[in-house]
């Protein structure tokens, strides 16, 4: 027999009563939608909803709420429980706020209460809960629960330390739907529920592509940058060495927040002044690294291009290497081998800058600053070492960054702003800038390849239509001569990337050259980026603008312009991508594809079953 | 039924212990509920709508303690009330019924679970503590008194963990569970929970009748989850990048190399036992009459929806697992059950099947009429046909006669063999239909002509060949003693409808022949092999019977049941000379005589979220070919759907005077 399924309310307009106030509310939105519209405050943990995310396991949001017609109220989390016409609710009656502040002490009985040394004392969620709560004892908390959690810091860039987590499944959201990684599993039950990776894999070997989305949305400290402040202290504060900084384009433009300026705020100068301060020898510049590379690039594109080998990858974003290498090995010899622009001013900054300026290249270490977790562990690639050291020594994120300052009692805000004073590896052009955001790579090298092919400058250097804020975009430009027009694509996110890789691979696209950045919306909003609460990407285009406004407002707004470079080519390397500018600026990639095959009675193994048979 | 003491159900209270303040109401009769197994009184029962307790020296604290501990073992663990809640409780009694100090106070004890009961996520957590609430709330004082004369003695007790889906399920798969596993990301675990109890998920996930989603409880929401959908989509995994690898090694402690037992038939009961008996170390043959591996799954489902390459992927797990299947080999025919003994078989599984159609028992009914062939018959042709092995021409007008899924098997295969039309001729209504809904849907997009309230009555044969059916129209009687409405034939509405091949899907039996007397089987009443409901034991020692052979013309799910079933009869059979007990059957037993899972109402709004479908091929299309009409979901669609599920555990135990005698579950 089958029961015809109940008539679906969740079309139309309905009235509900919040807190004694009538409002009117749409049938298939959440108590809590509907209640943020109206400004009623509910305390919420686990619900995200920039990645439309509530699955409903804190419990945190519950209020009370009688439906038409039902002679008594019940608790309810606002978060999942749909209004419904005639719908009572109650968010501060008694009971609630018992409930909630229950729902909070309970989280915290198998939570690491070691706040003052965690990653995330003072912008954690939990902590925000606790206060909003109302929190004023904790008599369930036992140790030894805390104790036996795991902690994976087995990769460079990220620690995952279950002791923190509150199971809120944002980061397995994150990986799954929107990075389409799906690293992370839900591992363990009952009270020993935990986040995992795949297969029983830890953080370093599994198919985890440290792009670091997921430290982004984590309330908590459970998922965080591997912190290296200490170290980079250490470095900066050894007499013997020649301490080098470079910082990326995309942080200077995502820390000034953290002090209180506006989001967006250009602070390269403060940068430039905080380094200085704190006794870093010189400070080089990332966009000068990103300017060479689209020569490097640029170069071997029109290389692969006359050899008839298409498409081209680009490779500057070290999660999308790990992306490729883990996922999709088959196609790592369309992946372009210029190092990215951390390394090429890395392993410069090893060679031709102690060349230039006299001294030891073996006590020169570079400090690089990134708004991404995957670049701390490139810095650790075998390959992208020199000599038996790493080109670069120590990554910090923007978040280490700000932290580290804090350390050493420099505000931002305060600090004057200074130039960039080093005459062979800081100058950039408006095409380094802009590497920073989806597109921002491709349109860096249209413009220097336009001008190497047809030998005239493009007119307008701002393409707009690479401009665009699409996962997936794909256009063609005429760069002229005898290459005429090439077929591109950029995708930033790596759910529209697995979609190209996907379309590359069965031979369904025609294109010359793809962008690829791993994070939405490129480095800007990479995973080492400031991290917001309650948020996912708040800021990404104001961010984005102040890049264009950079770029604008340069003198040289072409990678070819650049005297540093050109000098570099013409005193040191050579052609581009001649003899050593390969030994330098190239690399190569290697199959680390996640091959497990599961018997069954592995998989039994792990299937705690109550009755089990056998 | 053993007389209530005291307790709590359904929020109503009992007291009839001596002294009790006033004289309240009475319990209702439970049904065979005084002894747990033989001479072992029932002291106490705890649900999810309440306890009771028989015996007033059963000591409360242990019960409950025993209540949490499982609760804290069955949680998820996502939802925080749950997962710390029943960890904190189970502690507080387990030190209380010691009398070791405890952390939590009674008042401490009532706040978390009430907070368990009033905000978990799940029935799990919302169900566990409900009983322990209501003595809280009710006899506070045994519990206080408990406490102050506690260390208390150990109670023997079980208790048993399931849901809705599980009950309505033969073969009592974990579903929530292997739902779970999908939500958590991991198909392969999910595939592992549904092996536990068969090796044939990809064929059930394809064409299981799916009394699981009958009882689901969404569709008190508003659909019932797509636990058949989901199940195929994790089987499917297995045609990827990484499927889970079957072996010996699984077999965990192999058994003397004379511990053989035969399987009688390749079909999904067959299939089931032998799989099982393997994992249990036995070494099996099963001996098939046909020349492959299947039975009714690959001659009776049109590979339009069982592709014949997922089922045989299935069957052959029993070959990784070292089994032995010989072929072309029918009892009756080329041995008997005596044979199989005097070779050495310690035991023997029937698994026969029904084979042979039913016939309509109307004038002029002759199986040799050039365009008479049963349903059954004639599945078997076109299985021939789409495999290669003899090819069949059909054209004309089709008539088909039932209104099961056999019958929309022979209509919709009809259609893809060429049919110019196709008529399904049923004496009842729609709504009466045994077959799938969405077989009926299917058969009627694609073009096939029902005519309901319709009956044969006799056939029209000219020189030797089927041209038509006489039917005669039928109308529903008024409803009997029982509520039942029948049919009976409407006077003078006999018509005649024209056809040149009519095919009769009413039913079928075992094969004539099979069993002989000497074999020793006695048959039932319907001519199927008689077997003890319990153990499946037939009435020749060491023989045991299930599927369709035993139960008539069924379901995949339940032959498969009976396949499982019989293993642990025969497992005990040979190694212990008896079946033993139990427990989880009978406490099965106790819920259902009892309707413990009583439908009940969500009262809370949720949200709705209707089901995913599978991708379908388009009528138009698939009407003239054998391909998989219905497709796998995808990946977004499983966790889609996969979070669909309220996952309504509930949590049951007793507590006996004696100690529960250990036996095989389920």
């Amino acid at each position: 027999m089958t029961v015809a399924p109940p008539s679906d309310p969740t079309e139309g307009e309905v009235r509900a009563v919040i807190n004694g106030r009538e409002v009117a509310a749409n049938a298939g939105e959440t108590v809590l939608d509907c209640a943020r519209r109206e400004g009623v405050f509910i305390p919420t943990l686990c619900e995200l909803a920039d990645i439309d995310h509530a699955p409903g396991t804190c419990r945190v949001c519950m209020v009370e709420v009688q439906t038409a017609g039902a002679d008594k109220s019940h608790i309810v989390p606002a978060c999942t429980t749909p209004v419904r016409d005639g719908l009572v609710v109650r968010t501060r009656t008694k009971h609630v706020r018992q409930t909630q502040r229950l729902q909070v002490e309970l989280l915290l009985a198998d939570h690491d209460q070691d706040c003052a040394t965690c990653i995330r004392h003072g912008r954690c969620d939990l902590q925000d809960v606790a206060q909003f709560v109302g929190l004023d004892r904790n008599r369930f908390f036992d140790p030894a629960r805390v104790a036996a959690r795991p902690i994976d810091a087995s990769s460079p860039a990220m620690i995952r330390n279950m002791q923190r987590c509150i199971r809120c499944q944002r980061c397995i959201a994150i990986c799954r739907d929107v990075q389409s990684v799906d690293a992370l599993v839900q591992v363990g039950c009952g009270v020993d529920l935990g986040v995992g990776l795949r297969y029983g894999l830890n953080q370093q070997n599994s198919a985890c592509v440290t792009c670091g989305q997921c430290v982004l949305v984590c309330p908590t400290g459970a998922l965080g940058e591997r912190d290296e402040t200490e170290r980079a202290l250490e470095m900066i504060y050894d007499p013997e060495l020649f301490t080098v900084a470079q910082f990326a384009p995309a942080v200077r433009v995502g820390l000034g927040e953290e002090f209180g300026l506006p989001p967006g705020t250009n602070v390269e100068g403060q940068i430039i002044t905080a380094l200085r301060q704190l006794g870093v020898d010189t400070v080089l510049d990332t966009n000068w690294g990103a300017d060479l590379v689209v020569m490097e690039e640029g170069t071997e594109l029109l290389h692969r291009l006359e050899a008839g080998k298409r498409p081209t990858f680009s490779s500057c974003c070290p999660a999308w290497i790990n992306f490729a290498e883990r996922h999709y090995p088959d196609i790592l010899p369309l992946l372009s081998t210029t190092k990215s622009p951390q390394q090429c001013v890395g392993v410069l900054a090893k060679t031709y800058l102690p060349a230039k300026m006299g001294i030891d290249p073996s006590r020169v270490r570079v400090l690089s600053i990134m708004p991404c977790t995957a670049k701390k562990e490139e810095a650790t690639r075998r390959q992208l070492h020199h000599q038996g050291v790493p080109e670069v020594d120590v990554v910090l994120t923007t978040r280490e960054f700000a932290r580290l300052l804090g350390r050493e009692g420099l505000d931002l805000k305060t600090l004057e702003r200074s130039t960039f004073d080093n005459p062979f590896m800081s100058a950039y052009s408006g095409a380094g800038a802009i590497f920073g955001t989806t597109g921002g790579v491709m349109e860096a090298v249209v413009r220097t390849l336009h001008y190497v092919v047809t030998g005239r400058e493009l007119d307008n250097v701002e393409l707009g239509q690479l401009r665009g804020f699409e996962g997936v975009r794909q256009t063609q430009v005429d760069l002229g001569g005898k290459v005429g027009t090439v077929k591109i694509a950029m995708c930033h996110g790596l759910a529209p990337t697995r979609q190209i890789v996907e379309a590359v691979r069965a031979g369904e696209t025609d294109l010359d050259f793809i962008e690829v950045m791993a994070c939405p919306g490129g480095c800007v909003d990479g995973g080492g980026t400031l991290r917001s609460k309650k948020a996912y990407l708040p800021h990404a285009l104001k961010r984005r603008d102040a890049l264009y406004g950079i770029d604008r407002k340069t003198n040289v707004r072409r990678a070819h312009k650049n005297a540093q470079v050109q000098a570099l080519y013409r005193d040191y390397l050579g052609e581009p991508h001649g003899q050593k500018a390969h030994e330098l600026l190239h690399t190569h990639y290697t199959d680390r594809k996640i091959d497990t095959v599961q018997s069954v009675r592995e998989v039994w193994r792990d299937i705690v079953m109550s009755g089990k048979v056998y | 039924m053993g007389e209530v003491s005291y307790g709590v159900w359904d929020g109503v209270v009992y007291d009839e212990r001596p002294g009790a303040a006033v004289a309240g109401p009475t319990f209702p009769a439970l049904r065979n509920f005084d002894t747990f197994d033989p001479a072992n009184d029932v002291r106490a029962f705890v649900a999810d709508r309440g306890f009771i307790v028989f015996d007033p020296d059963v000591n409360l604290l242990e019960m409950f303690w025993r209540q949490m501990t499982r609760a804290a073992e069955e949680s998820c663990g996502r939802c925080t009330p749950c997962r710390i809640g029943t960890v904190l409780v189970r502690d507080a009694l387990d030190a209380m019924r010691k009398g070791e100090p405890s952390d939590l106070d009674l008042d401490r004890i009532d706040e978390l679970t009430e907070q368990m009961t009033a905000t978990s996520m799940c029935g799990l957590g919302q169900t566990c503590g409900s009983a322990l609430l209501a003595a809280l709330r009710h006899f506070r004082g045994v519990l206080e008194a408990e406490i102050a004369c506690a260390p208390a003695p150990q109670q023997h007790a079980m208790s048993y963990v399931t849901a809705p889906c599980i009950e309505a399920c033969p073969s009592r798969i974990n579903v929530p569970r292997y739902i779970d596993y999908i939500r958590d990301g991991r198909p392969a675990h999910s595939l592992g929970v549904i092996l536990q109890k068969y090796p044939m998920a990809a064929t059930c996930g394809r064409v299981c009748v799916r009394f699981c989603e009958m009882a689901c409880r969404r569709k008190l929401v508003d659909e019932a989850v797509g636990i058949k959908t989901l199940k195929r989509y994790v089987a499917d995994q297995q045609k990827g990048e990484h499927p889970m690898t079957f072996g010996r090694e699984l077999v965990a402690d192999p058994l003397g190399a004379d511990m053989r037992v035969a399987v009688v038939g390749a079909g999904p009961s067959g299939i089931s036992c032998a799989y099982h008996l393997l994992l249990h170390g036995y070494r099996v043959d099963i001996l098939e009459a046909a020349s492959e591996a299947g039975g009714m799954a690959v001659r009776g489902i049109p590979s339009y929806r069982l592709p014949k390459d997922v089922l045989h992927a299935e069957t052959d797990i029993i070959t990784a697992l070292g089994g032995r299947f010989l072929f072309d080999r029918a009892l009756g025919r080329d041995f008997s059950i005596d044979d199989l003994f005097a070779r050495g078989y310690l035991a023997v599984f029937l698994a026969l099947g029904c084979q042979q159609g039913t016939r309509l028992g109307i004038a002029g009914e002759d199986p040799a009429l050039e365009g008479y062939t049963s349903g059954i018959r004639f599945l078997l042709g076109v299985h021939q046909h789409v495999s290669g092995a003899q090819p069949m021409t059909l054209g004309g007008s089709v008539m088909v006669v039932g209104g099961g899924n056999v019958a929309m098997d022979c209509a919709r295969s009809a259609l893809r063999m060429g049919a110019d039309e196709v008529h399904v001729v049923y004496r009842r209504t729609r709504a009466d239909m045994p077959a799938d809904t969405t077989e009926i849907e299917a058969a009627e997009a694609e073009g096939v002509v029902f005519h309901y309230l319709t009956n044969p009555v006799r056939l029209m044969v000219e020189d030797g060949r089927i041209t038509g059916v006489a039917v005669s129209e039928m109308q529903r009687t008024e409803p009997d003693a029982s509520g039942r409405r029948s049919v009976e034939p409407v006077p003078d509405s006999e018509r005649v409808m024209a056809c040149t091949t009519l095919i009769p899907a009413i039913g079928q039996q075992v094969r004539a022949g099979a069993l002989t007397p000497e074999d020793g089987i006695a048959l039932d009443r319907w001519n199927c092999v008689a077997v003890d409901p319990v153990d499946l034991s037939t009435s020749r020692p060491g023989v045991f019977a299930g599927g369709d052979c035993a139960t008539g013309a069924s379901t995949l799910i339940h032959a498969m049941a009976a396949g499982l079933k019989a293993t642990r009869s025969i497992d005990d059979w040979i190694q212990r000379g008896h079946v033993r007990f139990r427990p989880r059957s009978r406490m099965r037993q106790m819920l259902n005589e009892n309707q413990m899972l009583a439908g009940d109402a969500v009262e809370v709004p949720l949200k709705h979220q209707y089901r995913s479908h599978h991708p379908e091929l388009d009528p138009a299309v698939r009407r003239l070919m054998f391909e998989e009409v219905e497709q796998t979901i995808s990946q977004e669609e499983a966790y889609r759907e996969a979070k669909r599920c309220l996952r309504c555990y509930r949590i049951y135990s007793v507590i006996t005077e004696k100690p529960i005698p250990e036996g095989v579950g389920r």
